[in-house]
Order: structure tokens, then sequence, then C-alpha cells
């Protein structure tokens, strides 16, 4: 059955250390973030940091100064800082967003930033998110043809037919989606989630690929595809504004039109 | 710990290549229900009263008995999928989920079998 409570090393200790900044000035603000060190046989505990934020317009440069300033070992993913690369999605006073775009002032009071939810958590605020690639993998995210390409040319496609495309290409694998969806936490082994389904629609309605048949047929599972029960919480959370339950949508509509 | 790889997990026993009825049947049931969930209420509330001759005449009564029978067929079948993806999203042992989906089928065959017995005894039945 579900299980209702987090097992005991699971189990989130609230009063953690407390880290303040020497100078205390109007823009202080109180940080509590999620620590985990897999190496330590302390559970998870929450620390607070007290700083001066000013010089930190996103709370990617929060985590930064912090563990320039307070405490280096605090660990996260970042790299692009411009919402492309993904790598810094995190929880950030419960929703799951990417701290580099994530503005300061958009966050009252405290800021609560945790990783992202019901994943095996690596260290800190990195999940392990090797299960998330494995079902992008799923899906075969390349092109899949059986005519030959032109010798002289590019596969061609029409301007209508890349912008079916444009939105469902322009995802960045962050997992906010996937992990912010309630049926990918109970089935996240078997239920593919927003983010690889939203992979494999952009697939099946290019109309370069030739496949789309088999691409249908692997996703044709009660608990692959139909696991989603359109909660939304997908397109609720996407940093790029885009609409994975649209797109699941829209892949159910085509299993049952493809029948008559 | 498994040393299977991450790709071979979620691959698991393939696709089961099915999910497309359940999913459509269960829109098409539901559907349904709209028409026949507001004729049966406002069938009941246009009753002058609600005791049993009352009711059992109203059943006896034209085209009621067909209808209720398809309003207990199509409820049954309706909650019988509804159940099914409820077992299916959160009891995770394969024993406690085949013998959980086998005995709401079950029930949902003998609601249905009773429910259509109790229309036809009263639509056939006598007026006494």
């Amino acid at each position: 059955m579900a299980q209702l409570r987090l097992p005991k090393d699971s189990r989130v200790n609230p009063r953690g250390r407390v880290h303040r900044a020497a100078a205390s000035s109007a823009s202080t603000r109180t940080l509590r973030i999620y620590r985990f060190d897999p190496e330590s046989a302390e559970g998870p505990r929450v620390d607070t940091f007290e700083l001066d934020v000013s010089s930190c317009p996103m709370v990617l440069d929060a985590l930064i100064l912090i563990k320039g300033t307070l405490d280096s070992t605090l660990t996260f993913r970042r790299s692009c800082r411009e919402g492309i690369c993904g790598s810094c999605a995190m929880n950030i006073n419960g929703l799951n967003r990417l701290a580099c775009t994530t503005s300061m002032a958009d966050l009252g009071g405290e800021i609560r930033i945790y990783p992202l939810p019901h994943m095996p958590v690596v260290k800190d605020l990195v999940p392990d998110l090797t299960q998330f690639y494995a079902q992008y993998a799923l899906v075969e995210p390349w092109l899949k043809t059986r005519t030959p390409a032109p010798p002289d040319r590019e596969r061609l496609q029409s301007k209508h037919e890349q912008e079916r495309i444009d939105r469902p290409a322009a995802c960045i694998l962050c997992a906010c989606c996937s992990t912010a969806c309630p049926s990918y936490w109970w089935n996240g082994e078997r239920f593919l989630g927003p983010a690889a389904l939203l992979a494999a629609y952009r697939w099946i309605v290019d109309t370069r690929d030739e496949e789309s048949g088999e691409r249908l047929d692997q996703l044709e599972d009660p608990f692959r595809l139909y696991r989603c029960h359109t909660i939304m919480n997908c397109t609720d959370v996407c940093p790029k504004d885009l609409n994975p339950a649209k797109a699941i949508a829209e892949i159910k509509k085509m299993m049952v039109t493809r029948r008559y | 710990m498994s040393w299977r790889s991450a790709l071979g997990r979620v691959e698991g026993h393939g696709s089961a290549k099915e999910g497309v009825s359940h999913w459509w049947v269960q829109r098409l049931t539901s559907v349904a229900l709209i028409p026949l969930g507001c004729w049966f209420v406002i069938a009941l509330l246009a009753l002058p009263q609600l005791d049993y001759s009352t009711v059992a005449a109203w059943v006896r009564g034209g085209w009621t008995a067909p209808v209720l029978i398809l309003f207990v067929i199509v409820g049954a079948w309706h909650s019988q999928l509804g159940v099914r993806v409820v077992v299916e999203d959160y009891v995770g042992d394969v024993g406690m989920k085949t013998l959980a989906l086998a005995l709401s089928s079950f029930a949902h065959i003998v609601l249905a079998a009773i429910g259509v017995f109790a229309v036809l005894r009263i639509a056939l039945g006598s007026a006494a």
C-alpha cells in the first residue's frame, strides 16, 4: 500500500545549523535550505542562512553567495544562469522552478529551498535524475526514418509543420514537471512522466519522422501513458511555459483516432 | 540494490499495448452518465413522494425500467473502470493489486446484476 510516512532516516530535522552573515541590514533575508550529506550519519536537516542579498537578484545568486561566504559545503547544480540548461531546478517556496530565473523580489518572507520532490537525493539540493534520463532515452528522442535523406539538402518541413514542434522541442529537461506530478511520485518507475511524454510527442508529430506508429505502440500502456490523470502540475510549474499536459492529451487522442 | 541498468529498469516488461480502450470507455461512460444521472435525479424529485409504492409505480411505468437498467449498467461499468485506476495508482504490491482488481471486478458485476434484477423484479412483478 501507499507509504504515508517517510522512512526514519529520511525524516527531515527542521532545526539544523544557523549561519548568520556578520552585519545585518535592510536587505537581509532568511533562506531555509534542505541539507543532506550521504557521508554523514546525520539524516537530512534544514539549515537557516541569514544574509544580505542586495547583490542577489535571483535565488541562484543567493545560493552562490552562501556557498562563497557562509558555507562552502552547500551543494547544488548550476551552469548557464539564464534558464536554458535546466541544471538549477529545485523546489523553492513549494514550487519546482529554476533558481536562476526565480527573482528574490518575487518571493515574500523566508525562502524555503528543497531538492526536486520525490527523487533520491545525492547531496543537499542535488537529486538523482538517473531514472528521469532513462525515461527520456526510452522514448528514443531522435529522428527515425526509412526514406533516405535527399542527397542535396536537409529533410524539409513547412513552416506550419515546424511550428507544431517548436514549443515541445524547447524543453530543457530540468525535471520540474515530472517531479511535480503526483502520478510520477506514486508510480515513477512505470509512468514515463510529463517530460518524457512531451519529448515523445515532439517526435510523434514531427512530420520528418516515419515511426509515429511504433512510438505510439511503445507508449500504449496503462502505466507508461495512462497514469496521467490531467492533474496539470506539469504545465503549472514548467519554467519554459510549455504545456506537457496538452501534449499528453494529444497523444491520448491519437491513440483513439488511430483505431477508427 | 540491483545492477540492472536504469534503461532496463524503466523498460521493464515493455509496453502492455493496451490501455486505450479502458481510457476511451471511461470517457464514453462518463459522458453517458450525464444525461442518465440528470434524468434519474430529476425523475425522482418529480415524484410526489418517495415511498416504496410511488417509486415502484414509477419503475413500472413507460420507459423507466429500460433506462434505469442502462443507468445501473453504465454506472457500474464506469465505477469499475474508475476503481481500477485508483487501485493501480495506490496499490504497489503485485499480489495485492491483482487481488484488489479481481475483487473489484467481481463486486461490480455482482452489484450490476443485483441492480438489474431489482429493476426487472419491480417492473415485471405484479402491481401489488
